[in-house]
C-alpha cells in the first residue's frame, strides 16, 4: 500500500492523539494528565488542519491550550490532593471499563466504518482554490444567519463568569496588615490637630453659657 | 486518500477511551472533567469531518459554539469543584453521598 | 492550501525530534546509579518541613476565568474583523451587543472586588 504524505501526517497525528488520550485516563498524577490533554488538543488541531478547518484549528490552540488548560492546571494545583490514596479500586474497575470501551468501539465501527462512510460512498472533496478563505466564509455565516446564537453565546459566557465568581469568591479579605504606602504618605495634618481655645480668664464673656463655664472654673479654683 | 470513515473511526476510538476513563477514574472529579472534554473533542472531530466531506460550513459554526459552551462548562465545573473541595475537602465522587436517604 | 502550513509541520517535527533526541541521548549515555541518599529530599541538611507542592490562591482562578472569557471574545472578533466591510451596520450592532454583554460581566467582577490583589 502506497502512503501519501497527507496519509502519513493523518496517521501521525491520530496516533499521537489516541496515545495521549490513553495517558490522560491512565496517569496517576493530575498535572501529567492535564499536560497529556494539552497534547491531545494539539494533535486534534493538526487533524482539523488536514480537514481544512483552518480557523477552528487555530482557535482550538488559542482557546483550549491557551486558556482552558491553564484553568485546569490552576485548579489541580489549588487543590491539595493525595495522589496515592485515590487510586483505590482502579484494577477492580479496569475489566468493566475495557468491556464497555470495546463494546462501544464495535458498535461505532459498525456504524461509521467503510461500509457506510468509505471513500466509495463519499468521495474526498476537491481542494478549494487559492482565493478561498475559511475565516471569511465562516464570518459571513456566523454574523448574518447565526447572529442570534452568537448573542446567546455572549449570554452563556456572562452566566459562566458570574457563576464562577459567585461560587469561588468569598469577598475581600479583612486582614489587619500594615499598609506601608499609607504609613509613608502620612503628613502632619493627618495626625496633629491644632485647636484654638479661648482661655477663660482673659476673654470677655458675652453670652450666658460662657459665663456659667467661667463660674465653674472659678469654683474649681476656689476648691483648690 | 483519507476517507471520512477514517476520521470518524479516530473520533470513535477517542470517545471509547474517554468512556473507559470515566469508568476507571471514579475517584477524581478533575479527571472526569478532562474525560468530558475529550468526549466533546471527539464530537467536534466528527462535526468538522462531516463539514469537510459534505462541503457545508455549518458544521464548523456548530463546532465554534460547542467550543464556547465547553469553555463555559469547564469554568463552572471547576468552580463547583473548588467550592466542593472547600466544603468537604475531598473530590472523590463516591464520598459525595450526603443526599442518600 | 495545506502546503502553506508545511513550515509549521517541519517546525513541530524538528522540535519533537530535538527534544526527544536530546532526552534519549542523555538517558543512554549518562551514568545513573541512584541510592537512598541521592533520592531523598534534601533541604540544607535537615529533613524537608513540608511538601514542595503548595496550594495556589483562589484569586489566580478568578483571573484565569476572566482570561478564558476574553480569549473567546477575541476568537469571535477575528472572523468579524475579516468580514467587517461586507456586514455593514448590522455587523457593528451585533458585535456591540455581544461586547456589551461581556462588559456587564466585567463590571460585575470589578465591582465585586474579585480583581483586587492587596
Amino acid at each position: 500500500m502506497e502512503l501519501t504524505f497527507q496519509q502519513l501526517v493523518f496517521y501521525g497525528f491520530s496516533t499521537l492523539l489516541l496515545l495521549s488520550a490513553l495517558m490522560v485516563i491512565l496517569s496517576r498524577n493530575s498535572v501529567k494528565a492535564v499536560m497529556f490533554l494539552v497534547l491531545c488538543f494539539v494533535a486534534t488541531s493538526g487533524l482539523w488542519m488536514l480537514l481544512q478547518a483552518e480557523f477552528l484549528a487555530v482557535a482550538l490552540v488559542l482557546v483550549y491550550v491557551g486558556a482552558v488548560m491553564v484553568l485546569f492546571l490552576f485548579v489541580v494545583m489549588m487543590l491539595d490532593i493525595d495522589i496515592a490514596a485515590r487510586r483505590h479500586g482502579f484494577t477492580k474497575l479496569l475489566p468493566l471499563a475495557l468491556l464497555v470501551a470495546i463494546a462501544f468501539l464495535f458498535i461505532l465501527h459498525w456504524l461509521v466504518g467503510d461500509n457506510h462512510f468509505g471513500l466509495e460512498q463519499m468521495e474526498a472533496p476537491s481542494d478549494h482554490d487559492a482565493s478561498y478563505s475559511n475565516i471569511r466564509e465562516l464570518g459571513k455565516m456566523l454574523y448574518t444567519d447565526y447572529f442570534y446564537p452568537f448573542e446567546l453565546a455572549a449570554v452563556i459566557l456572562l452566566v459562566a463568569m458570574v457563576a464562577a465568581i459567585s461560587l469561588t469568591f468569598r469577598g475581600k479579605r479583612s486582614r489587619k496588615s500594615q499598609d506601608i504606602d499609607k504609613q509613608v504618605r502620612v503628613t502632619k495634618a493627618d495626625r496633629l490637630r491644632v485647636i484654638k481655645m479661648e482661655s477663660s480668664s482673659s476673654s470677655q464673656q458675652t453670652d450666658s453659657k460662657s459665663d456659667e463655664e467661667s463660674n465653674e472654673n472659678k469654683d474649681k479654683e476656689q476648691d483648690k | 486518500m483519507i476517507g471520512l470513515s477514517d476520521y470518524l473511526f479516530v473520533a470513535a476510538i477517542l470517545f471509547a477511551i474517554s468512556v473507559a476513563g470515566i469508568i476507571i477514574n471514579r475517584k477524581n472529579v478533575i479527571t472526569l472533567l478532562m474525560c468530558i472534554e475529550l468526549m466533546l473533542l471527539s464530537v467536534n472531530i466528527n462535526f468538522i469531518a462531516f463539514s469537510r466531506y459534505l462541503d457545508d460550513l455549518q458544521g464548523q459554526i456548530f463546532v465554534f459554539f460547542i467550543l464556547t459552551v465547553a469553555a463555559a462548562e469547564a469554568a463552572i465545573g471547576l468552580a463547583i469543584l473548588v467550592a466542593l473541595f472547600r466544603n468537604r475537602s475531598t473530590i472523590d465522587v463516591e464520598e459525595l453521598n450526603q443526599l442518600k436517604g | 492550501m495545506l502546503e502553506n502550513y508545511l513550515p509549521i509541520l517541519v517546525f513541530i517535527m524538528l522540535g519533537l525530534g530535538l527534544g526527544v533526541g536530546l532526552e534519549l541521548v542523555g538517558f543512554i549515555l549518562g551514568k545513573n546509579k541512584p541510592d537512598d541518599a541521592k533520592n531523598s529530599p534534601f533541604e540544607c541538611g535537615f529533613d524537608a518541613f513540608e511538601d514542595s507542592r503548595s496550594k495556589f490562591d483562589v484569586r489566580f482562578y478568578l483571573v484565569a476565568i476572566l482570561f478564558i472569557i476574553f480569549d473567546l471574545e477575541i476568537a469571535f472578533l477575528f472572523p468579524w474583523a475579516v468580514v467587517f466591510n461586507e456586514l455593514g451596520w448590522f455587523g457593528v450592532t451585533t458585535m456591540a451587543v455581544f461586547l456589551a454583554l461581556l462588559v456587564v460581566g466585567f463590571i460585575y467582577e470589578w465591582k465585586k472586588g474579585a480583581l483586587e490583589w492587596e
